[in-house]
């Protein structure tokens, strides 16, 4: 089928890839593209391009059969919340299945395999199974939905992209605000996988996933097809910058040393209590409460009349610290150190292969690594990031 | 009195602002029981109604733009001024504090001869609407130079006059609907010529300040602060800078003020701070402005083909 003859519904439209699958839609002259809009005030972007914007939800399968109206190829980059990801793509499914939808691509994500994907992971054949990350269990269970449509007869395509970068994408401007507050680390010495896919070549892996009938029913691992690691990645970024900062490293065991040092959930949480009961916000709350009004006022009453060393210690322990002046802080830049989740994206070692999109879709990627990031650097001095 | 297609909305709006007033759905619903008129439509709708309200005998105090065509804005200056009611355009950014500072700064010379001036404006765009007419280049007329440019250009017609050569570029893509735009404007005006540049952005973070420079001293306008102007100048051959406030600066926003001066204008039949006229001729810019403009180079895009030029 040749995409462009048809009307062309893509949804996640106001984010980074979808507004790109609709800016490539217009420049290839697509016949008319249809965009599903969650929200227009993340929509100027696409507003400038000559499209329909349908107001819609992903949740709500009324608004999903407006947006659709005669579309015969749905592009799925929308996502939602948690809950959303799996309701709202069995939502669309329903819909473009009961309007006949001639092709329907998937945007689903590598991380179906969960942040530190296990060796063995390289091709798509390997099994998913539960990460326990929200995000990455609902996108697994997404494709099985999508598997399920595709059964009953929908010709779906499933694309599972990487580290998505390009203009627009916060990969970048993240990591470029990093650099600038001293906040940036390279974790082990920067020697995981990156797995980068310039969003371009993506788009490219739609068109054909749209265009190539042997795609139907199957699904991708879509990346720049590079062994780029997270070091080439934050160091390409670095070298955009004026002096050029210095990225210190930090090893998963200083991560996890710091991180086995937190106090526990249950410890977090009694904090948490406490500073929201001796929050201003609770205690006016408790003011609107008549007997609650007189009580607090007493106590007020009663606490101006202390004395004052007294009272210092009693609002000391009430909040959980000491009468002692806190220490003094350290003059040297502390190490940041990342998340858990970024640890564990940026320290496997699995270069997921894209053989089947070379095989089956005849995918190319098109903007290597280096060129890739030179648009990456033109868009973020366009956009005063630089 | 409020007046919304949706009463429902209108009570809402009224109880949540503590109002005790009636809500109507037509504005023939309150025409006969009001002196004046908020026009807070959108905009595709502000020249009808404007006129209706006129027609009607009613003072008005109208949303920018006031129209989304220059003939259309004119109709309604012309249609107040046969009626002699009082037209007013709320391009209110003219009275914040450091606008009056800076024109101040530029009656006294502070600034000395000047140089030329640059102001940046935009960050991602959170405007929320129900029906996205601010995106739809027929209800809007135009994408960020129709929106957030209107008070800049309004501004720089007040200070520096009028606008002899310009050139605009934007990234509009076929829809109108442009979220970057960027201007080179020449002035002639009481200060003599002067050049400019403006930058407008619904999609990044720009710089948000107006920096005026002048021979002896730069005048700095920051968006964050809308009542001070830094001046950067040199003191003993020493580069300094100094806040300037007003010392009697009054509390109220420029949307209160503009609404005081409006009342001021009706009750004692004088002219407006920002009348419909003044709205006309920034509506005339941004009409010349889209009608010569070129594409913003967006080299990350592969867009080498040349797209038809946009018109309003």
């Amino acid at each position: 089928m040749n995409s462009l003859n048809h009307t062309i519904l893509v949804t996640g439209a106001t984010g980074f890839i979808g507004g790109r699958v609709c800016e490539r839609l217009v420049q290839e002259g697509a016949k008319e593209v249809r965009a599903l809009v969650h929200t227009f005030r993340h929509a100027p972007r696409i507003a400038r391009l000559p499209i329909c914007l349908c107001k819609g939800d992903l949740l709500d399968s009324d608004t999903l059969r407006k947006a659709l109206g005669d579309a015969r190829v749905v592009i799925h980059c929308g996502l939602g919340d948690a809950a959303g990801i799996v309701r709202g793509t069995r939502n669309l499914l329903e819909v473009a299945a009961a309007a006949g939808v001639e092709r329907f691509v998937h945007m689903s994500t590598a991380a179906v395999y969960g942040y530190r994907p296990s060796p063995g992971c390289e091709s798509e054949d390997a099994p998913l199974r539960r990460t326990g990350d929200p995000y990455c269990d609902n996108k697994a269970r997404a494709e099985h939905v999508v598997s399920r449509f595709a059964r009953r007869g929908l010709p779906t395509v499933i694309l599972r992209p990487a580290i998505v970068y390009g203009p627009y994408s916060f990969w970048s401007t993240r990591l470029l605000n990093a650099l600038q507050e001293g906040q940036a680390v390279l974790i082990d010495g920067g020697k995981g996988a990156c797995n980068t896919t310039y969003v371009d070549n993506l788009v490219d892996a739609v068109f054909l996933a749209v265009r190539d009938d042997r795609a139907v029913g199957e699904c991708f691992f879509v990346t720049d097809g590079e062994r780029i690691t997270w070091g080439d990645f934050v160091r390409a970024h670095m070298a955009m910058l004026d002096p050029e900062p210095i990225v210190p490293v930090v090893t998963g065991d200083e991560i996890l040393a710091h991180y086995r040092a937190q106090p526990g959930s249950w410890t977090r949480s009694f904090r948490e209590v406490r500073q929201l009961l001796f929050g201003v916000e609770f205690r006016k709350m408790l003011l609107q409460i008549p007997v609650c009004e007189r009580l607090l006022t007493a106590a007020w009453a009663r606490l101006q009349a202390m004395d004052p060393e007294k009272k210092d210690r009693l609002k000391a322990r009430l909040r959980g610290g000491s009468v002692a002046a806190a220490p003094a802080q350290p003059n040297y830049r502390e190490r940041h150190i990342p998340d858990l989740t970024t640890w564990l994206s940026e320290t496997h070692s699995v270069f997921f292969r894209i053989d089947k999109a070379r095989r089956l879709l005849g995918y190319s990627p098109r903007i290597p690594f280096a060129q890739g990031i030179k648009r990456v650097e033109q868009w973020l001095r366009f956009a005063n990031y630089l | 009195m409020l007046v919304d297609a949706s009463v429902k909305r209108a009570r809402l709006l009224r109880e949540s602002a503590g109002l005790s007033c009636e809500v109507g759905q037509r504005s023939s619903d309150v025409f006969g029981k009001v002196d004046a008129v908020i026009n807070a439509l959108p905009n595709y709708l502000h020249a009808s109604a404007t006129l209706e309200a006129l027609d009607a005998g009613l003072h008005v105090l109208c949303e920018k733009p006031l129209a989304l065509t220059a003939s259309d804005a004119r109709a309604c200056c012309e249609a107040a001024e046969v009626k002699g009611l009082v037209l007013v355009v709320g391009m209110n950014r003219r009275f914040d504090d450091s606008q009056a500072i800076l024109r101040m700064m530029l009656e006294d010379g502070t600034l000395g001869p000047l140089v030329d001036y640059d102001w940046e404006y935009g960050s991602p765009w959170e405007w929320e609407t129900v029906s996205g007419f601010y995106l739809s280049r027929v209800q809007a007329g135009g994408g960020v130079l129709m929106d957030f440019g209107v008070h800049l250009l309004d501004s720089l017609l007040d200070w520096f006059g009028p606008v002899t050569d310009q050139s605009c570029q934007h990234d509009d893509w076929g829809s109108g609907i442009e979220a970057n735009a960027a201007l080179q404007l020449s002035h002639s005006g009481p200060f003599g010529p002067v050049m400019g540049r403006v930058k407008l952005s619904r999609t990044y973070s720009l710089k948000n300040r107006l920096r005026v420079r002048g021979v002896l001293a730069c005048a700095e306008l920051p968006v964050a602060d809308r009542s001070v102007v830094i001046v950067h100048g040199t003191l003993a051959r020493q580069a300094v800078s100094m806040t300037v406030r007003l010392a009697d600066a009054g509390g109220h926003d420029s949307f209160s003020r503009q609404i005081d001066d409006f009342v001021e204008s009706i009750r004692h039949r004088r002219q407006p701070k920002v009348d419909g006229r003044h709205a006309a001729r920034v509506i005339e810019l941004v009409e010349r402005c889209y009608a010569h403009a070129g594409r913003l180079p967006e080299p990350w895009t592969e867009w080498q083909t040349v797209l038809p030029e946009a018109g309003v």
